[in-house]
């Protein structure tokens, strides 16, 4: 009982049939007032003809003749009782046993020769000379088909209820039985089994589409936490590395060191201090990134001259590994964001492309415009990345094999993406003529040369 | 130099304390906001060093009311997290710098002495020489011991700052924000490969080296 009580479905369930029950009650109620209303009118019209037929039969013939009419009708079977009485009240003609009326339509009641006192509907027309004419009509037959209405509607009510309660129960059961598939799987999954899906039937009704719609929230949320545990052990795995070369400076400190040896040391230490801490700033920077609440302060950028600027401060470093830069960002190109963030997001990219290349390669940094779009891109002529692999060195921590021997953290591409998702600037990477990693940015209406 | 440091953080203000004091810098420390602009009001320092987020009132409302009380005295905000908004924030509140913690103390030492010996801003200097290296705002031509010198434009903006701050360790990161304007670490070496690209072209010939390094701290211009 507490488990219907508390059913949002019972409930909609037993309030849907109980209003169909009282609609079947109001069309009962209105069909017997109709019904009676018209044979009360009906029986009112046949009293009131013969009374017009005995009236002028009284009219022309006179008492005796009314007398006499009235004794011929007694023998009809119209279920009309007719009675004439005197000025003194006696009853004179006619079989109808009731005592004498007032003028006018009346209830009556009369003594049935079967029955015993019965109710009736007369219509008493004064006479001249004091006599009054009663002709009636039994309501008993009006009392039964009132009667029989009532019957047939009370059953249709009882029967409706008693259809409705069932109904409630076995719909009231089956939504709760779907729901309680679904309910089960999230309590699956709260107790801890992440592999819980609801299950998906073949109608696609709503409740199969509810379902469908938690199973791929429910792979998402799973993606994510997976995601986040590889992130944790990826970052613990880089975090050891530093540290642990770090406790080492710090133990070989203890030994007594000559002084230049002992500066050695120290500065190594704090090249491994700096790594960790250039992982954790790359980590919070990819996390400010991704709250999006940056986007408050984007400005005009004009990332021609951005990428010119920075070709010409890495043109240098390029040298140095025996690889070239070039730079082809002509004009100007105006995109709307946040400068520092795009030059952070292309110097990662050309560090990736100074990294992992061979000496000798040729690296183009550069801008293009196409329509409604101002594209940053790097170019160089080394081996590139397989394109099944695009999508993943997008994700954090994720080194390609063939990288996992040169310095990095596997952060470099996962800001690109992040400043690239927060600028709504699509990524496209292409292995044609070498590799090319190109950022799409939309170019600001009228700003653009 | 008078220092004022409204800092409540204990290991902070210990390290920070000790480092200045061994430089010879009189420090005075307060842990609550409302009592550092008190004494902020009625004393002269020549630097404060203010944290964002003090007990009592928080460090960019204690340097908006000194504004506001044209106290004109450098100040130095200190702020927990590098955000971006937090420093144009303390910037636009009249700082005229600002430090990222966790900072190496050779990062705050650095960045006291830019600020406690920073030339009044009417002052408008044309031309720079440290150690027979000249250098002409104007023209932007650049002399060592008379002979000329071709520099890259980065090239010359590196060596104008560090001649600016001629005998004074200028960090990585203070060019990076300079000459770069760059407010974050790109994680490369480009302060590195244009200081040696300058030096090269600085010790052409032999000369003794102009520009003096640091490991961890930065680099230094030799002073006359």
């Amino acid at each position: 009982m507490r488990v219907i009580v508390r059913s949002a479905a019972y409930r909609l369930a037993f309030a849907i049939s109980l209003v169909f029950a009282l609609a079947t009650l109001l069309l009962g109620a209105a069909i017997l007032y109709a019904a009676h209303a018209a044979l009360a009118r009906q029986m009112d019209d046949s009293i009131e003809l013969a009374s017009n037929v005995l009236i002028t039969e009284y009219h022309d013939e006179g008492l005796r003749g009314l007398a006499e009419a009235i004794g011929q009708r007694g023998g009809r079977p119209d279920a009309l009782g007719y009675a004439l009485f005197d000025a003194a009240g006696r009853r004179v003609g006619g079989t109808l046993n009731t005592g004498m009326p007032a003028p006018g339509w009346r209830n009556i009641s009369f003594l049935d020769p079967v029955e015993g006192p019965d109710p009736a509907r007369a219509l008493v027309t004064r006479l001249a000379g004091g006599y009054r004419l009663v002709i009636a009509a039994d309501l008993e037959p009006l009392e039964q088909i009132d009667r029989t209405i009532l019957t047939l509607f009370g059953a249709a009510f009882a029967i409706l209820l008693l259809i409705g309660l069932v109904g409630a129960l076995v719909s009231g059961a089956y939504l709760r039985r779907r729901l309680a598939r679904i309910e089960a799987t999230a309590d699956g999954i709260v107790a801890g089994d992440l592999s819980r899906r609801a299950s998906i039937g073949p109608r696609n009704d709503e409740f199969d589409r509810v379902a469908a719609s938690l199973n791929v929230m429910l792979d998402r949320i799973a993606n994510l936490i997976a995601n986040l545990r590889q992130v944790t052990s990826d970052l613990a795995h880089d975090l050891r590395t530093p540290l642990a070369r770090l406790r080492n400076k710090l133990e070989t400190l203890q030994e007594p060191l000559e002084p230049v040896n002992r500066r050695a040391v120290i500065d190594e230490a704090l090249d491994q201090a700096d790594e960790v801490l250039q992982l954790f700033d790359a980590i919070l920077r990819i996390s400010e990134l991704d709250e999006g609440s940056l986007r408050r302060r984007f400005a005009p950028v004009d990332l021609c001259k951005l990428v010119r600027d920075l070709g010409e401060t890495h043109a240098p470093l390029a040298e140095d590994v025996g690889k070239t830069l070039h730079v082809k960002a002509e004009g100007t190109c105006f995109v709307e964001g946040d400068r520092e963030l795009i030059a952070q997001a292309m110097i990662n990219l050309i560090e990736n492309a100074l990294r992992h290349s061979p000496a000798g390669t040729g690296i183009v940094l550069g801008t293009r415009k196409a329509p409604g779009k101002a594209i940053a891109f790097v170019h160089d002529t080394g081996p590139g990345i397989p394109d099944v692999e695009h999508e993943r060195v997008l994700e954090r921590f994720v080194r390609l094999e063939e990288a996992r021997s040169s310095p990095g953290h596997g952060l470099g591409l996962s800001l690109v993406r992040a400043t690239a998702d927060v600028h709504g600037a699509p990524i496209s990477m292409s292995n044609i003529d070498g590799f090319e990693v190109a950022l799409h940015f939309s170019a600001m209406e009228g700003l653009s040369a | 130099m008078r220092i004022l440091i409204a800092e409540d953080d204990a290991e902070t203000v210990r390290f920070v304390e000790r480092g200045l004091s061994e430089l010879g810098h009189h420090v005075s420390v307060l842990g609550d906001g409302g009592d550092a602009l008190r004494l902020a009001l009625i004393e002269n320092f020549d630097l404060l060093i203010l944290d964002r987020m003090l007990p009592g009132m928080d460090g960019l409302s204690i340097l908006r009311r000194l504004r506001a009380a044209d106290v004109a005295t450098p100040v130095l905000l200190l702020t927990a997290m590098g955000r971006i908004e937090n420093r144009v924030e303390g910037l636009d509140a009249g700082a005229d710098d600002y430090l990222v913690k966790p900072f190496a103390f050779s990062e705050l030492a650095a960045r006291i002495n830019a600020l406690g010996r920073r030339p009044p801003p009417q002052e408008i200097v044309t031309r720079l020489a440290s150690d027979g290296i000249e250098m002409n705002l104007l023209s932007r031509q650049v002399r060592r011991n008379g002979k000329v010198i071709s520099l890259q434009p980065r090239e010359f903006q590196l060596l104008e700052e560090l001649l600016r701050n001629a005998g004074k360790f200028v960090t990585r990161t203070m060019l990076l924000q300079r000459v770069w304007d760059f407010h974050f670490d790109p994680q490369t070496k480009i302060v590195e490969t244009h200081i040696s690209r300058l030096r090269t072209k600085l010790n052409e010939g032999g000369l003794p080296d102009a520009i003096e390094t640091l490991r961890g701290v930065g680099y230094r211009m030799r002073a006359e």
